[in-house]
Order: C-alpha cells, then structure tokens, then sequence
C-alpha cells in the first residue's frame, strides 16, 4: 500500500516536470496574436521584454492580486523614489483622457508597464477609434466574419492541445484523487484564454502584423493589367506595416493558379460594398431607377467557373434617342444600355444591353457575362473610379 | 455692459483670489456652487494650492478674454499661447500634474484636454527609456514587484496543472 503510494507519487512528480514545457506552447499560441509586433521601440526596451513575457502569460492569473496591490505599489513606490506623483497616481477619468490620446504603438507599450495599465489599455473603446481611423474604409462585414471565423479556429487548436494534457491529468487524477486540485483546474479554465485574443486590440494588432488576411476589393487588379482596367475583383490582403502596403491574393481564375500582386497601396483597396460573394450572382434592385447618365458597377466574368469582377460604367441613352434631355423617354424602355467610355467607340467592350424588367446572368463565351448592377449613388465612389481612368483609350 | 461680480476663490494654504465671474465660470464645479448660492463669501478650494490656482486663473481669464475680443483672436493664437503656457521647461513634471488634479477638481474641460494632450505628447517622445523622471513610472521597482508575483503564482500553479 505504502509502495504504491510512493509509486504513484513519484510519478506524479515527474509528470509535474514534464507539464508545464506542454503548457506554456499552448498559451504562446494564443499569445503569437499579440507578441510580433515589429516597431523597433518595443523590441529596444530590453530590459521589459523578458519581464513582458513572464508579465503577458502570468497577468490574467495576478489580475485581482495587482489590482488590490495597486495603490500599495505606487505609495511602496513613491517612498522609496524620490516622493513625486507618477501617472498611475492620477484619477481615473484623467489617466482615461490621456490613454484616448495616445497612438497605436504607444497604448500598445502602456500596455506592458503593468497589470493595472494593461486593463486600461486593452479595452475596446480606445481601440476601436483607432481601428476606424486606420482600418475604416478597407474593413467591411465580410472581415469581420472572417475575424470571428479566424480567431474560433485558433481556439480550437488551442483546446484541443490542452484537451491532451487534460486528459493525462484526469487520468492521474483517477489514481490519485485530489478534488481539491480537481476544481481548482476547472476554475482556471475561464482564465486559459486570455482576454485579449477576442477584443478589438487583437484584431488590430492582428491586422498590423499581416498575421490575419482579410478579404477586400481591389482596383485595377495586377498592376492596372490593361484586361482589368476600371474593374475592381476580391482578393484577401495581407499587411506588411514596413512598406505600408498590402499583398494581395486573387481566388484562382477556373484552372489557372490566383496571382499575387504585391505593393498594393491603400488607394487601391475598398471594403465589399455589398454583400455578395465573388461567385454568386447579385440581386440588382436598382433597375427601375437607371436613367441616362447613372453611374453604375456591373459583374462581368469571361466564363462561368471564373468569380465576378465589378465593372465601372454609365447607363447610355437608346440609339434611337438623340441624347435631347426634354425628348429623351429611355427610363421608360424596358432595355437599358450600358456604356464603358474607357473602350475605343468601335471595342466590342463599349456597349451591352441589358433588360430592366428581367435581369439575371446574360452573355456568352465569347463576350464574357455580365451579372448584378449597382447604382453608384455616393460622390467619393464615383471619383474614385474616375481617378483611375486609364490614360489611353482601350480597345 | 453689466458690471461683473467679482467672486473670491480661497486655495488650500489661505491665499485668497479675487477673480471676474465671467473668469471664475470657467470652472463648472464653480459654477454649480455659484448657481447653488454658495459663493456669498469665499469659495474654499482645499484641492489647489495658490501656485497652481495663479496658473489656472491666469489661463481662464486668457480664454475669456479670447472668446470675448472685439477682433476675434486667432485661433493659432490662442492655440500658442497654450502651447507656451504649458511648455515643458516651464512648467516642471509636479507643476503639470498638479495642473492636471486641478482641471479634473475644478472641471476645466479645455485644461484638462491640454494637460492630458501634454502627456500624451510626452509619452510619445519619450517611448520607454527605462527611468524617464518625467514619467516617473519608477519602473524598475513595479518591475521586481511584478516579476516576483508572476514567479510564485507560477510556481503555485505549475503545482496545480493550471497552465
């Protein structure tokens, strides 16, 4: 009896060793989405980076042991300094008004000073004013999903390496009931992942790191490849914060492998502005409303296995119509002519027809298909393509 | 043009300050006592001392005297003024904290903006040099607190499989 518990001992020691080497993996794991973060500054403070570590993975767990030791370390502090008031000295609202002001880079320093800071600066308020500044115009709904699809993965990686270790243990637990210590293992569960990897900081920083690829459009694909001009096709992007541009990755085109296009700056890029996926045909509900002169965006694909791009172009007036404002009746056509003035007057590119009443997919192998319309109804879209017009007529 | 009343503002070591109404509504916690009728005598302000009380009514009555002006001040103007009033090498780090307890006590909604816009500036130009008396974090002592904490709960831990 005493031998097996000697036994069992034993090796609940050496298991004990050997734990915590599988442990800190799956926590770094989580933490990856916060840790390479590329500004010189962070990786100079040399002296906090081994404590930041340490800091990051123990702080969840001396969260309520900080915050109650707050007010002692700085008042612990200020005898021992010289007596002067620090930061963390001041009220609240106050140190909360100086946070909103800080950039990026520096709250996310704030951050690592110390597990009162680090609640302050991982909140979601201050962060999401930051990602509406920087990542506004490029960020839809559909990344937003794709974030939530991303970090739901990752936890699922995670638990299913700690589910192992989970498993071991209970077994040991089986041999040595320990209740105590039983419960104690369930209470630290809602503590294993750690706060941030959910809120708006993480996905910011995911963001800046180019660790998370969120899909976009892009302008004048490849380049302004002469083929893709005044189009914009989706694509997945990749940040890089050094060049402060963006790599783009374009779902293949049937058979062919997608392109990748680097350097693509933010000039070039907008958020979906609908929610249709590149394969799938829109549900235009703007037809009864084209007349002569809209500007509108089409979907056109060459053939059926490749996804749709969007097309820029101007609802034209019937041949049969002079172009007289006071005689011109094509709003009440059932047909509406669609017209992309960047072709040559000749290019079998610069008219097509459509028919308002029934529009689905129309086309043929040769001249490609066209697909959904939208109406362009806001003045920055409508500059935005006529800043990209090509400088040559195309044919 | 009605005669302003003059309102006497006590600090925290008995100096007494006599300032326009128009001056002293600047501050909303003023202003509520002035409205709440009680400001017949002096209003104490046991929270400011009389240095940092002389520095905020000096910027209170340039900002009156900025929004009233005939010719309009500038904007620039009054944007650098600000910026020599609280420049860092007039105003040392306790100044500027006191000046910061000061505007959130008396509620001072454009100070406090530009204190905390200050250090803001601040924590941005000096990113983390480990001892920076400006902002006196004294990090070095928070650091050995933290690092030693960390190690006995994971040592704790470790004990109990938590990972």
């Amino acid at each position: 009896m005493l031998i097996f518990f000697l036994f069992t001992c034993l090796s609940f020691i050496l298991f004990l060793k050997s734990l915590p080497l599988k442990s800190l993996p799956a926590w770094a794991s989580e933490m990856t989405l916060l840790s390479p973060w590329s500004y010189q500054e962070f990786f100079a403070f040399r002296t906090s980076s081994l404590m930041n570590s340490f800091g990051r993975s123990c702080i969840p767990l001396t969260r309520s042991k900080m915050s109650i030791n707050n007010s002692n370390l700085s008042s612990r502090v200020d005898n021992v300094e010289t007596g002067e008031m620090s930061v963390l000295d001041l009220p609240d609202l106050v140190l909360e008004c100086i946070l909103e002001r800080l950039p990026p880079a520096e709250l996310f320093s704030m951050a690592g000073v110390c597990s009162y800071l680090r609640n302050r600066c991982i909140s979601d308020h201050l962060w999401e004013s930051h990602m509406k500044q920087k990542w506004g115009r490029v960020i839809g709904p559909a990344a937003y999903r794709e974030w939530k699809r991303y970090i739901a993965s990752r936890r699922e990686i995670c638990n299913l390496k700690q589910g192992k270790q989970k498993g071991l243990v209970r077994l040991l637990f089986a041999i040595w009931p320990l209740s105590w210590t039983k419960s104690k293992l369930d209470n630290s569960e809602k503590q294993r992942i750690p706060p941030p990897a959910d809120s708006i900081m993480s996905w910011y920083l995911a963001l800046e790191t180019g660790k998370f690829c969120f899909p976009a459009q892009v302008y004048n694909r490849e380049n302004g490849h002469v083929g893709f001009m005044l189009s914009c096709y989706d694509a997945k992007l990749s940040y890089d914060s050094r060049t402060d541009t963006f790599q783009a990755r374009y779902p293949p085109h049937g058979r062919r492998a997608g392109a990748i296009e680097s350097n693509v700056t933010w000039d070039r890029l907008r958020a979906q502005p609908v929610d249709t996926p590149p394969h799938d045909l829109h549900i235009s509900d703007c037809l009864n409303d084209l007349q002569p002169g809209d500007h509108i965006e089409i979907q056109w694909r060459r053939n059926k296995e490749f996804p749709y791009g969007w097309w820029y172009g101007v609802v034209g007036h019937l041949e049969s119509c002079d172009g007289n404002v006071n005689y011109c009746r094509c709003h009440n056509s059932g047909t509406v002519i669609l017209e992309f003035r960047q072709y040559a007057p000749g290019s079998r590119w610069r008219h097509t027809a459509i028919n308002r009443r029934n529009h689905g997919e129309e086309g043929n192998e040769a001249d490609g298909f066209y697909g959904g319309i939208r109406k362009l109804k806001n003045e920055r879209e409508i500059s935005m393509w006529k800043i990209l017009w090509p400088t040559e007529v195309l044919e | 043009m009605a005669s302003s009343r003059k309102i006497t503002l006590r600090s925290s070591d008995g100096e007494s300050f006599e300032v326009e109404e128009a001056v002293a509504v600047e501050s909303q916690t003023i202003k509520h006592m002035i409205e709440d009728d009680c400001a017949d005598n002096a209003i104490p302000l046991p929270n400011v001392t009389s240095k940092i009380l002389a520095k905020v009514i000096e910027y209170c009555k340039k900002h009156v005297d900025a929004s009233k002006a005939e010719d309009r001040v500038n904007d620039e103007d009054l944007k650098a003024w600000d910026a020599a009033f609280i420049k860092v090498d007039q105003v040392d780090q306790a100044t500027l904290f006191d000046l910061i307890l000061a505007a959130n006590y008396l509620n001072i909604k454009s100070l406090l903006d530009l204190t905390c816009q200050t250090v803001a500036d601040m924590i941005k130009g000096n990113l983390f040099p480990v001892r920076n008396e400006w902002l006196n974090f004294t990090f070095s002592i928070a650091n050995r607190e933290l690092v030693l904490v960390c190690l006995t709960e994971w040592v704790a831990h470790r004990r109990l499989f938590c990972s």
